[in-house]
């Protein structure tokens, strides 16, 4: 049996009940980090907690050679962890299709993903969210600043009204971490004056949720990761009300949105 | 005021008058006299003393030159020369003969007008005469023939005046003959022939400093008669008083090389692709010394105290001090800190140089042999054209872990002055990579890293470089990034011929416009659709999109050329460059995020979908193999063949020359290590030989798995072979 079981926003204790039991009962626990972490805790903050041993696996040991969890999995019960929820904004849909080729039973335990905080947190509807892009570290692909695919993204999203959710680019090997005001000063080169949401550190103690200019965002400091940006597109009038009183929208933005 | 003083002051006088400057280069096989040929002008110039002109070689300024006593760099002198009563300036570069550093010649050639090509009376013309030709006559530079060693035709061959014009006539026939042939094709040519009537031939001895031509006979009075009675009599001092080589030779020059005025119309065409009707173009072929500049680097010098020198000809305008010059393939610009001439191995400072003449210049600090500086920015020159890849590798190490960044700084300088060189930096293990023409070539230059930068090194043991390239074409496959979330359809097949040639001779890149770059692979043989599709050449290898409206691929193919790279550099086999193979991508499949469609994800996914396409097109080993030559008394004729086909050679031809015997073959440059010696204990030291890279061949299907498994093993790669390589 191989168990997805997403270990939620911030730290040992985002896991669901449901996630808790299955991990403590499971015969061996792998996990991935290099998508996402937990800012929380650390892998022996949750070995500690849940009294498990975490074998964690980079990149490879997980796209180029799962077949020691495979293997592991044909026999016990095995626990595959990520940060957030296992088939979200990481998608290890594929390592599940391997499982269930080789005839291995599967079963999805979520976790709160940063999807769901976006919206949760910023008050913006989940109803009227367009396709989600992430913005990537310039090194870390092929094109210009911002890849042309998250331009169009953006515009398509923002021609049907709708709003974009920004994740922001992560290279946990290397210990560097997107943050909001960095990404709203390169989308700040297209849209400069746009209506954007930086939420920092959700699912932790101390969110922070603030609605600005790109430009003027592109200025400021969140703090600690992990960070996301959101760009609105039209405004419902809860919408607008939820970004003044949660998130300090100055009124001249949300009249002109 | 001293002499050089003076003649440095003649030679700023004539640099203003273009109809009496004249850019010649010297070239020749090995040996035959170049450099000697050189120290005479210089002498008869008053450069240097008579005395010891062929023994001072001025010219060979590097001590292992003088050692060696070949010439290995080419060398720039400016001297002068009345003829009927004008003062003619003389620009000459000597050029190294030895087949090794041919990549020299090619570019001396791009600054010459004409080139005086030396052949040995006794050895006649021998390969590398016919390359040096060909690389004048590819430039558009005008030849003309020295035959040299004609003393020795006399004293040691004891030959009569019947024997000797007979066997002069035949080195003359032969050299038009390859002049023939490869002026054929040349619109802008007329007759390039040479002959004794019209004033092309010289005969004569560099190391007896004596020379004779039509018109010398006619002035001076004197006949072959004359000379063979003289030369027999041992009364060579008087042959040189009476008719002395550097006095043919320089009338010669400057009766029969064209003036830049003449030339440069006629050159310019073929160097230069820019727009013809162009203003720059204009003062090009006017050799317009107040037109924008334009300087062509051919050479990369280093001077103690000036640091980098550029050396090349100026085709427009005049170069001056302070000037702020573009150079070709980089950004900003540079300035010109000095510029100069050349007086023997020295340079001198003067105020300016104007169009029409070879140039010294300090300050431009990106240039690179090859490039193109200019006032404004322009259409580089050609790509100076050296066809001939590296075949051998040694690794570099140093001594002493302190010169560790000096070397690296070496190494990248020597790259710069030598693009025949390659360089590869290793950083982490200290261990850097030369490639070169051959095994001299290499061991000069590991000698004048210790030597003239004082860093001790270790040179690893010579190895020979291998190719890759498919035989077949291959189905289209498919190769899956590692999150399987992105799909790469592939196909490969193998490049005719034609196209592979223009890629080498860099008629087709990608540095030029695109819709020439599509006439120029259609030209060469590819068809209308891929001609269209090129998205990049890598070596001579190219890859085609053949996709049609895929969302997102436009950002992915950065990524995607960088996988292709990756496994051409390092070929399923053993891990050595791919050549000839046309790359097509047919489809792909991306993930909607970029996150998921990044570095790590594509390029992985195209390697692999490269390598297996070719394993699919049945890709074989390469090997680099060398045309042999072989002169040798008949007596040894069989050891001496012997000593090709007991290297997997090939003899294809064997014939009388003289009183000698040709062999004619090629063999593997990896077997042709250490050849030098054993021919010479085989023939009793009797032979003489020359080599020329000839390119690469595939190997025996026999010998493939054993030598692929030696690269392996020192590369230190799994010794097994993918299970699909089941071809040999």
């Amino acid at each position: 049996m191989l168990t997805f079981i997403g270990l939620g926003l911030y730290d040992e204790r985002s896991i669901t009940v449901e996630g808790r039991e299955a991990l403590r009962a499971a015969d061996r626990a792998f996990a991935e980090f290099y998508t996402s972490h937990l800012v929380g805790a650390s892998v022996a903050d949750l070995e500690a907690y849940h009294g498990v041993d975490v074998e964690v696996r980079d990149r490879a040991g997980i796209e180029r050679n799962p077949g020691p969890i495979l293997d592991a999995a044909e026999d016990t019960d095995v626990a595959f962890l990520t940060a957030g929820d296992t088939m979200i904004s990481t998608t290890h849909v594929d390592l599940r299709l391997r499982a269930e080729e080789r005839d291995i039973e599967t079963r999805l335990i979520h976790g709160v993903t940063a999807q769901s905080a976006a919206s949760g947190l910023s008050g913006l509807q989940n109803y009227r969210f367009g396709k989600a892009v992430t913005l990537p570290f310039p090194y870390a692909h092929g094109g210009d600043d911002v890849p042309e695919s998250v331009v169009d993204s953006v515009e398509a999203n923002r021609e049907h009204g709708l709003h974009t959710l920004v994740y922001l680019d992560i290279k946990a090997d290397r210990g560097e971490y997107m943050t909001a005001d960095v990404a709203a000063g390169m989308l700040a080169d297209g849209w400069r004056d746009a209506l954007a949401v930086a939420v920092a550190r959700a699912g932790s103690p101390d969110p922070v949720v603030a609605a600005d200019r790109l430009s003027a965002l592109a200025d400021r400091a969140f703090g600690d990761p992990l960070h996301l940006l959101v760009i609105p597109g039209d405004l419902h009038h809860v919408e607008a009300d939820a970004l003044r009183e949660l998130g300090g929208a100055p009124e001249a933005l949300l009249d002109a949105s | 005021m001293g002499r050089r003083k003076k003649i440095v002051q003649e030679c700023e006088r004539l640099m203003d008058e273009p109809e009496n400057i004249r850019n010649i280069a010297i070239a020749a096989h090995v040996d035959h006299g170049k450099t000697t040929l050189t120290d005479n002008l210089l002498a008869g110039a008053g450069m240097i003393s008579q005395d010891t002109a062929g023994q001072q070689l001025a010219m060979d300024t590097e001590e292992d030159e003088q050692e060696r006593g070949i010439t290995i760099d080419a060398a720039n002198v400016s001297m002068t020369h009345e003829y009927e009563g004008n003062n003619h300036l003389i620009n000459l570069i000597d050029t190294p003969g030895h087949v090794d550093f041919g990549g020299d010649v090619t570019r001396a050639m791009r600054a010459v007008d004409g080139a005086l090509v030396v052949v040995d009376a006794v050895e006649g013309a021998m390969p590398q005469t016919e390359t040096v030709l060909r690389q004048a006559l590819r430039e558009g530079v005008k030849p003309t023939l020295f035959i040299n060693k004609v003393d020795r035709l006399i004293s040691e061959l004891q030959e009569g005046p019947q024997e000797m014009q007979e066997r002069l006539l035949s080195v003359i026939h032969d050299v038009n003959e390859l002049i023939r042939g490869m002026t054929e094709e040349m619109e802008t040519v007329e007759d390039w022939t040479v002959s004794v009537e019209g004033g092309t031939v010289g005969f004569g001895s560099a190391l007896y400093k004596w020379g004779v031509s039509m018109p010398s006979m006619q002035r001076t009075g004197m006949d072959f008669g004359d000379i063979i009675e003289l030369e027999r009599a041992d009364k060579r001092q008087e042959l040189h008083e009476r008719t002395p080589l550097s006095d043919v030779v320089l009338d010669m020059v400057c009766e029969h090389f064209p003036n830049p005025l003449d030339a440069q119309p006629r050159r310019i065409p073929r160097i230069w692709r820019g727009d013809d009707t162009s203003d720059i173009a204009e003062s090009m072929r006017l050799v317009d010394e107040d037109g924008d500049v334009v300087l062509m680097v051919t050479d990369i010098g280093i001077d103690p105290h000036a640091g980098e020198i550029a050396a090349g000809r100026v085709f427009s305008g005049t170069l001056e001090k302070g000037q702020e010059l573009y150079v070709s393939g980089t950004a900003g610009k540079n300035r010109v800190q000095s510029v100069g001439i050349y007086m023997g191995g020295e340079r001198e400072e003067v105020e300016h140089v104007p169009a029409g003449n070879i140039a010294a210049v300090t300050g431009l600090k990106d240039a690179i042999a090859g490039s193109t500086v200019s006032s404004v920015e322009m259409t580089p020159f050609e790509s100076i054209e050296h066809i001939s890849e590296p075949v051998i590798t040694k690794s570099v190490e140093a001594k002493n872990m302190d010169d560790l960044p000096k070397l690296i700084q070496t190494l990248q300088q020597v790259a710069k002055e030598d693009p025949t060189i390659q360089v590869e930096i290793n950083e982490e293990t200290g261990e850097h990579l030369i490639s070169g023409q051959g095994e001299l070539h290499l061991e000069v230059i590991g000698q004048r890293i210790e030597r003239n930068q004082g860093i001790p090194i270790h040179t690893g043991e010579p190895i020979v470089v291998y190719r890759e390239a498919p035989t077949g074409s291959s189905d289209t496959v498919e190769g899956v990034s590692p999150n399987r979330h992105n799909k790469f359809y592939i196909s490969v097949e193998p490049l005719s011929e034609g196209i592979v040639e223009a890629i080498q001779h860099g008629e087709a890149s990608m540095d030029m416009p695109e819709l020439e770059r599509r006439e120029a692979l259609q030209e060469a043989g590819m068809d209308k659709d891929p001609s269209q599709n090129v998205e990049t050449i890598h070596g001579t290898n190219i890859l085609i999109d053949d996709t049609k409206g895929i969302q997102h691929l436009n950002e992915t193919m950065e990524l995607v050329v960088e996988g292709l790279e990756e496994a051409l550099d390092d070929g399923p086999l053993a891990a050595e460059p791919v050549q000839g193979a046309l790359v097509r991508l047919h489809d792909a499949r991306l993930h909607e995020d970029t996150i998921h469609r990044g570095p790590a994800q594509v390029i992985p996914a195209v390697r692999e979908a490269v390598h297996r396409s070719l394993i699919d097109a049945e890709v074989r080993l390469l090997e680099p193999i060398q045309d042999v030559r072989i002169d040798v008394p008949s007596e040894h004729m069989g050891a001496a063949s012997g000593e090709i086909q007991g290297r997997r050679g090939r003899v294809d031809d064997m014939y009388q020359e003289g009183d000698l015997m040709v062999i004619e073959g090629i063999a593997p440059v990896g077997e042709m290590i250490g050849f030098s010696s054993d021919i010479r204990s085989a023939t009793e030291g009797r032979a003489s030989w020359n080599t020329e890279n000839a390119g690469f061949r595939i190997m025996a299907d026999n010998l493939q798995r054993e030598k692929i498994m030696e690269i392996r093993e020192r590369k230190g790669m799994k010794l097994e072979l993918p299970a699909s390589i089941d071809y040999f």
